[in-house]
């Protein structure tokens, strides 16, 4: 048995060698994704109300508008290779395959997937949100992203939801700079007293699987490659399903949206930014090129 | 006292190799066998699964007493729900840690067992998944389940509870939750002097009580119905609107423009101990409400259809509102508030 065991140390401590003199072949096998946050092709500058530097976008309704916070919650990553073999990436691991994007801090822009098997990638897939088996504020099983995503400048803890705020943005529209506040997440829950097995359901889904075509394949193994993925907010008042307009108050007649929480309305952004999840599954998101 | 335990639990472990038909652990840690009061609903699915146990219960009700489970261990859960006021307060908004403001009237905790909705819009629909609300919410407890497992997990007191309780004295996140939600579930409010009329216990109504009941059952009952004063239902009846913008009522949790200010129909039992009334305490008191619900509330859309087919009234005599209340104090136990 000792012997056994000397043996084990012996050859952890090979393999530990190999991995340290095969580095470069490890690197060559992350992926970067790099999120650039955009109204149509202008990479989106925040600011305060009276910031003369945001970047102002206007909707096809003409509304002139900004935002001075930004952030999205990416999780279930998958690649999949030019035979359509899916690569899942931590798909049930929020530390260590979900991350917050936040337009304010720069490091967050770009995220590192690592150890992705040797081979030619062609399509992405991911999540924006987190999908409902995962969406519990489970401290104790992914306490890193729990306390990423809840940091007193992150916010993204949907407390009474007992889940993650998927999308938070703030920001001001029309010229008086009135106030836009924005939160999605999941409000989905099953009735326990259901025995039935066709369990009542309430609440909404505002998680969204997105695909997207790469332009070029991304050789993993070969090279360490750069996705660049364009999320343009430009969608959120003027998507693809919805042409929002927004107003001060809850009276949601003539087709107009409350600009601040939209409880009853936030569906329609979701469905603009991230997809309807069948007919359109990207949303505001494309890519804009692979760098190998 | 720990190696008694210990040894306690070697002597069993020989019992049982001796007898198979023998439970050590229902021995141990007897089930708390719920009544379940006449006329009340089946008990929910999850106090069955989670079934109150002597020793759950008990370290249920020291988690639910423990500002521990605060970040800055001034506020437990018995803090805002006050036995005395049939485990609400008398606030009309809840007061957190730092005296942080929460968006709505604290609710009681009476008859959980029998309940499908939990909170004012019905998000919750599992009892144990409620308990980590309050300790997360930047309002309440402003915590987190790690912080409150690391602050109570070398307390000797918990050590031997958890232990009793659960079989061994790892603290877990669930076995917090399913304590809480197990003490819950034994506060069950059933023996008000309505009650006892109902079950024929010698005691009769007043007059005024009589002509409340029968007003209460001419106008109150479509909504406050059954044995739990209370249909489950969601419902805007145009109360005062709270000002802060998160609040949508049931259309947070359904998105649906229809449940815009839709809350659920509060039950009526111990109902004179839990002022202030509405979703924010916008009613200091039950004549109060009964004035506004006579003079006409707020006009909406969805306004219930029972109130837009009475002038958006429930039109009331001052006599008749001195019944009511008279019938709702009936609903009073002071055996559940402890007095």
């Amino acid at each position: 048995m000792k012997n056994f065991k000397k043996y084990l140390l012996l050859s952890f401590s090979a393999l530990a060698i190999i991995s340290c003199s095969n580095d470069n072949a490890l690197v060559a096998n992350n992926v970067t994704l790099e999120f650039n946050n955009t109204f149509g092709n202008e990479t989106i500058v925040l600011g305060n109300a009276t910031s003369t530097e945001a970047t102002r976008n206007t909707s096809a309704e003409g509304q002139v508008h900004h935002f001075e916070e930004l952030k999205y919650v990416i999780s279930n990553i998958r690649l999949i290779k030019e035979d359509g073999t899916e690569i899942p990436y931590n798909v049930n691991d929020l530390d260590n395959g979900a991350t917050v994007v936040n337009q304010a801090k720069t490091e967050t822009l770009k995220y590192v997937l690592n150890d992705i098997p040797t081979a030619d990638y062609s399509q992405i897939k991911f999540g924006l949100g987190v999908k409902t088996s995962l969406n519990t504020l489970d401290e104790v099983s992914f306490p890193n992203f729990y306390a990423a995503a809840g940091e007193n400048d992150t916010q993204m803890h949907w407390e009474w939801g007992t889940g993650y705020r998927f999308t938070k943005i703030e920001g001001f529209y029309d010229t008086d700079n009135k106030t836009l506040s924005f939160h999605s997440g999941s409000t989905i829950d099953e009735d326990p007293d259901d025995t039935t097995g066709e369990s009542f359901i309430q609440g909404v889904d505002a998680y969204r699987d997105i695909t997207l075509n790469l332009p070029t394949m991304a050789i993993v193994g070969h090279s360490a490659p750069k996705i660049v993925i364009k999320a343009d907010f430009n969608k959120f008042l003027s998507g693809d399903t919805h042409t929002i307009t927004l107003v001060t108050t809850e009276n949601i007649s003539n087709n107009a949206t409350p600009s601040a929480h939209t409880a009853t309305e936030m569906m329609k952004f979701v469905d603009n930014i991230g997809g309807t999840g069948d007919t359109n599954t990207t949303g505001m998101f494309s890519i804009t090129n692979v760098e190998n | 006292m720990k190696n008694f335990i210990r040894n306690m639990y070697v002597l069993l472990l020989f019992a049982s190799c001796s007898n198979d038909d023998y439970q050590p652990i229902s021995y141990e840690n007897p089930e708390i066998v719920l009544n379940i009061p006449e006329g009340f609903p089946d008990l929910n699915i999850t106090a069955i699964t989670n079934a109150p146990t002597k020793y759950g219960v008990e370290l249920g009700k020291k988690l639910f007493n423990d500002k521990r489970l605060s970040a800055d261990n001034t506020i437990a859960c018995a803090s805002c729900h006050i036995q005395a006021n049939a485990f609400t307060d008398n606030l009309t908004r809840a007061i957190g840690i730092e005296g942080r403001i929460g968006l709505r009237n604290t609710p009681p905790i009476q008859n959980m067992a029998f309940m499908q909705f939990y909170n004012w819009d019905g998000n919750t629909l599992v009892l144990e998944n409620q308990p980590l609300v309050p300790i997360i919410t930047h309002e309440e407890m402003d915590s987190s389940i790690l912080e409150v497992i690391g602050k109570i997990k070398n307390d000797q007191e918990y050590i031997e509870l958890f232990n009793k309780a659960f079989g061994d004295e790892t603290v877990t996140n669930d076995r917090i939750f399913n304590s809480i939600a197990q003490f819950e579930y034994t506060l069950i409010s059933a023996n008000s002097k309505y009650d006892k009329v109902i079950r024929e216990e010698g005691t009769t109504f007043t007059l005024s009580e009589t002509q409340g009941y029968q007003i209460f059952k001419d106008k109150c009952i479509s909504c406050h119905s059954t044995e739990l004063f209370t249909d489950q239902s969601f419902r805007n009846i145009g109360f005062p609107i709270n000002p802060d913008s998160e609040e949508a009522g049931r259309s947070r949790v359904t998105r649906e423009a229809d449940d815009y200010l839709r809350f659920r129909v509060p039950s009526l039992r111990n109902i004179e101990y839990t002022a202030p009334y509405g979703s924010f305490g916008q009613f200091e008191t039950l004549k109060e409400v009964l004035d506004y619900l006579d003079n006409g509330v707020i006009e909406a859309e969805n306004l219930d259809p029972i109130l837009k087919d009475n002038g958006n009234k429930i039109s009331l005599t001052e006599a008749e509102k001195t019944h009511l209340i008279s019938f709702m104090k009936t609903l009073s136990d002071t055996d559940f508030i402890g007095q």
